[in-house]
């Protein structure tokens, strides 16, 4: 079992789909019992993972499993984790199941909504621990379906149109990729992604055996495989100018999905990079990373003020989100172990953050059945216990020293500060910007829901329930915890890190 | 050689066995005058599971029979294996249309398998007059097929439509033939490509040098033809009007049967001229100078397909379309020039075989429940027929290529072998156009799913929803069950050194 702990991880919940298909349509609580135990069972692996197995103080990678699969395309079944992973494995299998339990509320959630919520989760955990590159593809196309029946069907009044918006932005991404995995198989006549990086370490990963001779149209071959690669990321993470699906997406997916899409969804894209793209081209990207943190301030400023004009709840948290993921994109461009630990730190921090906040939107959306901002109003009379968690979600979404995503933001922006290029310290400076709208937009929301006069209609609201508070508990936990103690995850990320940066540097 | 040509006809025993079949299904049909034609049915399933045992027996086999007109081998094996197999499922089609008029269903069994046997020859020869004669012994039952419905007005204007087209280009490639001829000195594919360039035949290679200009105009001339029966662009305007007026059944074999067979013959023709050992570098280069226009065609056929399936409201034709796009897939295995290309393109087809048979067969299902092929008419319609529409979801799946399918394999081969092949420009035209056709087949997926709950009732056909469920099934299988893959990519490659 420790030996393929990953396999577990990963297949448990398929096991759980499997399940709930043979179970009669009426017997919805067992389909609901089956659902929880087939999230909590790899949350409580991951967790033993954390806390017991994994060994600290290595780059190497842990919970190997290497099979050959698909002999003919020389595809194996290797799967296996490092620092880089490691905390994105277990904030999926946390965020699942608090979307399970999330789930108990919706209605029309039926057998079908469970057995795709847990087919999901496998696509989402299969890529973070893939280190095949096609497995990784197969299992990046994978989570792509059930996203889009969860939106399609689940949704809110716009879900069509939210829910192919969604699959076709994803789907023009992966097929980048798949042209530059493609291309990456041919030239490194392999599929191991550790193999492949070793090979681009070398300098022998340049398209020489491919027949267009490393150039392509004019560009190097490795300028085309990073762009590919990168967009087809990027589309996920969401980097402006490719984040439009994503308001569509959040505003009509129902609230655990957001949160699952917030919480982790996006949070491929920047491991992606990291794992997949960068070390692969590192040439390429030490050329192109200014143009990577130019988008990722862009991001930054541009999702933040886009946020402050938003009237629905939903869509500010969403457009939120844009900016808080271009730190990590400044914060992995800058090419310092500051900037790429502060990169998968507040990866992991928005993966809390912004799920809480979600989960915030939808205990008022559940109540007031409406999102508009201008719509409440001194709320925090009615709603004493809901308004402070709304405030702790708020202030470590705003990055409030002492809260998780103080630590992540500054450690993004001073690693990118302190990056070679002495442009980015422009950038940074820029990217303060963001920073005040976003304490603005959400002091802003704050200010229309909770203070001020009580709207009358919503005089005997009630407050959040028991069930709504475990949910946000953990999330609300970790932005607390992680703001006092960073260490916990950068000590075990440290070793990764730095073998990347130092990779990457390198290649310079 | 002897010059008997009895000699070796037991090597024809496959063709044999579906003449033997149409002529019984035809006396049957008469002696029961259209009492029951489920039995007529039945028959014809016989005859198509004896045949294809015929086949299987002869894997393997390599020979030449009538004076080497008609070659057994391998390549033709696998392409005559695949009529028989999409034959046999469009067979059950037929049994379970509910729309199917009743009289003269022994001439419909008899001219399916009459296009079979013009597809069993078109595969199996080397000799481009026996081609053509194949071609249009395919193409005439094709023709009567599509206007089966002759009551219904679409249905004649589809088989109008058809011969005229039909006629034009095979009259393009005869030309083209005989210009060959002219310029070679034989019909015989092998000599053509092989020929020293001296004596009486002089071949491909004595005239490249001296007359390429005519050579390039001969051979695109032939390749019209075969463009026009697998709808290549800009031979491809019968099928959206001839796919949507012919009864389901028979779009259904138009689309899988008789474009793999024309695909058949496609690749041989390229494959004996171009890649059979032996050809001289002169004639090879040109075979990459040909591919390249295989390439821009590729291009510019799954483009067109997919940019009109995106506008059709009607489910049927925008399958017409779908499989116009997915011929322009095939094409970057052939753009390649090399057997690996060739044995991509073949595996492709095999994809093919089962996400669009499954598709056609979901199309007949719903048609029997609402009488309609549009979109439109299937919405909500997934929570009442659930098991035929998830089974759709695969197909569509399958058909956008995304994994984990046996769609998605097809196209990754042909992504791989086009890299190889320098084609990296048209892999991001196919990427692009994949999402392209994801938007217009997800239209069913959200039709289905996404709609509120319809009231309609569906009838319960439950043998041909397991029917169509078991394609589906196929269709993920072979996409995670990956033997046959391998299997193929081993063996594939002997299939083409046969060539």
């Amino acid at each position: 079992m420790e030996a393929n702990i990953l396999s577990w991880i990963v297949f448990v919940p398929l096991i759980g789909t499997a399940l709930i298909l043979l179970l009669p349509k009426s017997a919805i609580n067992a389909v609901k019992g089956v659902s929880v135990i087939a999230t909590a069972i790899p949350l409580v692996l991951a967790t033993w993972m954390y806390f017991g197995l994994f060994e600290m103080g290595t780059a190497k990678y842990q919970f190997v499993e290497n099979v050959p699969w698909i002999k003919a395309l020389g595809a194996n079944y290797f799967i296996g984790i490092d620092g880089l992973s490691l905390a994105l494995v277990w904030l999926t299998a946390l965020l699942l199941f608090i979307g399970v339990i999330a789930s108990f509320g919706i209605e029309k959630a039926g057998k079908a909504y469970y057995a795709l919520l847990l087919l999901l989760e496998v696509g989402i955990s299969g890529v973070f621990v893939s280190l095949d590159f096609f497995l990784f593809y197969v299992f990046w196309e994978v989570m792509l379906l059930p996203m889009y029946f969860l939106i399609g069907i689940w949704g809110g009044p716009r879900r069509e149109y939210a829910a192919i918006k969604f699959f076709l932005y994803t789907l023009a991404g992966s097929m980048l990729m798949l042209v530059a995995l493609v291309a990456l198989r041919l030239d490194g006549n392999t599929f191991s992604i550790p193999r492949l990086v070793e090979l681009a370490a070398a300098g022998s990963l340049t398209g020489a055996n491919l027949p267009l001779h490393g150039h392509l149209l004019g560009m190097q071959f490795t300028t085309w495989i990073f762009w590919f690669l990168f967009i087809g990321f990027a589309i996920k993470v969401p980097v402006f100018p490719f984040h439009t699906w994503l308001p569509d997406a959040h505003v009509q997916a129902p609230t655990p999905i957001s949160v699952i899409l917030a919480g982790i969804l996006l949070k491929l894209g920047g491991y992606g990079m990291l794992r997949a793209c960068f070390p692969l081209v590192p040439t390429a990207f030490n050329q192109f990373a200014f143009a990577l943190a130019v988008l990722g301030v862009i991001s930054i400023v541009y999702g933040a003020f886009v946020a402050l004009g938003q009237t629905d709840f939903k869509r500010m948290v969403a457009y939120s989100s844009v900016s808080h993921m271009g730190y990590v994109l400044l914060g992995m461009a800058a090419l310092t172990y500051w900037g790429t630990s502060g990169a998968v730190l507040q990866m992991f921090n928005h993966g809390t953050s912004s799920a809480a906040l979600f989960l915030i939107v939808g205990v008022i959306y559940d109540r007031a059945h409406h999102r508009d901002l201008n719509g409440f109003g001194g709320l925090a009379q009615v709603q004493k216990r809901y308004w402070a968690l709304t405030t702790l979600g708020f202030f470590a979404a705003l990055g409030l020293p002492g809260l998780a995503g103080f630590v992540s933001e500054a450690m993004t922006l001073v690693g990118a500060y302190g990056a070679s290029d002495t442009r980015f310290q422009t950038m940074v400076l820029i990217s303060t910007l963001g920073i005040v709208f976003t304490a603005a937009f959400l002091l802003w929301a704050m200010q229309r829901i909770f203070l001020g006069n009580l709207n009358e209609k919503y005089k005997s609201l009630p407050d959040i329930n028991a069930r709504e508070t475990f949910c946000q508990a953990p999330l609300l936990f970790l932005c607390v915890a992680l703001g006092i103690a960073p260490w916990f995850l950068l000590d075990y990320m440290e070793p990764s890190v730095r073998n990347l940066v130092d990779l990457l540097a390198a290649a310079h | 050689m002897t010059n008997s040509y009895l000699d070796g006809l037991s090597a024809l025993a496959p063709e044999v066995c579906l003449t033997v079949t149409a002529l019984a299904v035809l006396v049957l049909d008469l002696v029961q005058q259209g009492r029951d034609s489920r039995r007529v049915g039945w028959l014809s399933l016989a005859g198509l599971a004896v045949t294809a045992w015929l086949l299987w027996g002869q894997w393997g086999q390599q020979s030449q029979v009538v004076f080497g007109m008609v070659v057994v081998d391998q390549f033709a094996n696998f392409f005559k294996l695949f009529t028989v197999l999409s034959l046999a499922v469009v067979v059950v089609f037929v049994m379970n249309d509910r729309r199917e008029r009743k009289d003269g269903i022994g001439e419909y069994y008899f001219l399916l398998l009459g296009a079979a046997i013009g597809a069993f020859f078109m595969v199996g020869t080397n000799n481009l007059l026996l081609m053509v004669l194949a071609l249009e012994l395919l193409s005439l039952s094709s023709y009567s097929l599509a206007g089966f419905h002759k009551n219904e007005r679409r249905s004649a204007e589809a088989s109008m439509k058809y011969v005229i087209f039909g006629g034009l280009s095979t009259g393009i490639m005869v030309y083209g033939v005989s210009l060959l001829y002219g310029l070679t000195g034989t019909i015989d594919l092998a000599r053509m490509g092989t020929s020293d360039g001296t004596g009486a035949v002089v071949g491909l290679v004595g005239q490249l040098g001296t007359s390429p200009v005519p050579v390039a105009i001969a051979i695109v001339m032939v390749l019209a033809g075969f463009a026009y029966k697998v709808s290549i662009a800009p031979f491809h305007f019968w099928t959206p009007d001839v796919y949507e007026g012919a009864p389901t059944p028979v779009t259904t074999f138009l689309a899988v049967g008789s474009k793999a067979a024309g695909f058949g013959a496609l690749l041989r023709f390229l494959g004996a001229l171009f890649l059979r050992d032996g050809v001289q570098q002169v004639v090879a280069d040109y075979g990459d100078r040909i591919g390249l226009l295989l390439g821009i065609l590729a291009a510019v056929t799954m483009t067109i397909g997919n940019l009109a399936a995106l506008r059709q409201t009607s489910l049927k034709r925008m399958l017409a379309y779908s499989s116009i796009a997915h011929a322009g897939y095939v094409l970057i295995g052939l753009a390649c020039m090399t057997p690996a290309g060739f044995s991509a393109a073949m595996y492709y087809l095999a994809a093919y075989y089962f996400m669009n048979l499954g598709a056609f067969g979901f199309l007949l299902y719903f048609e029997g429940v609402t009488g309609k092929s549009t979109i439109d008419s299937l919405k909500g319609m997934g929570p009442r027929a659930p098991l035929i529409s998830v089974a759709m979801v695969a197909f569509l799946i399958s058909l956008t290529g995304l994994p984990p399918t046996v769609g998605f394999y097809g196209k990754y081969l042909l992504f791989l072998e086009g890299w190889r092949s320098g084609f990296a420009w048209l892999l991001v035209i196919a990427g692009a156009n994949t999402v392209l056709s994801l938007f217009y087949y997800f239209r069913v997926a959200k039709a289905l799913f996404l709609s509120d709950a319809s009231e309609r009732e569906v009838r319960p056909q439950p043998w041909f929803v397991g029917f169509v469920t078991a394609l589906s099934v196929c269709t993920i299988l072979l996409g995670i069950y990956t033997t046959p893959l391998q299997e193929w990519a081993r063996r594939s490659l002997d299939l083409l050194a046969s060539l």
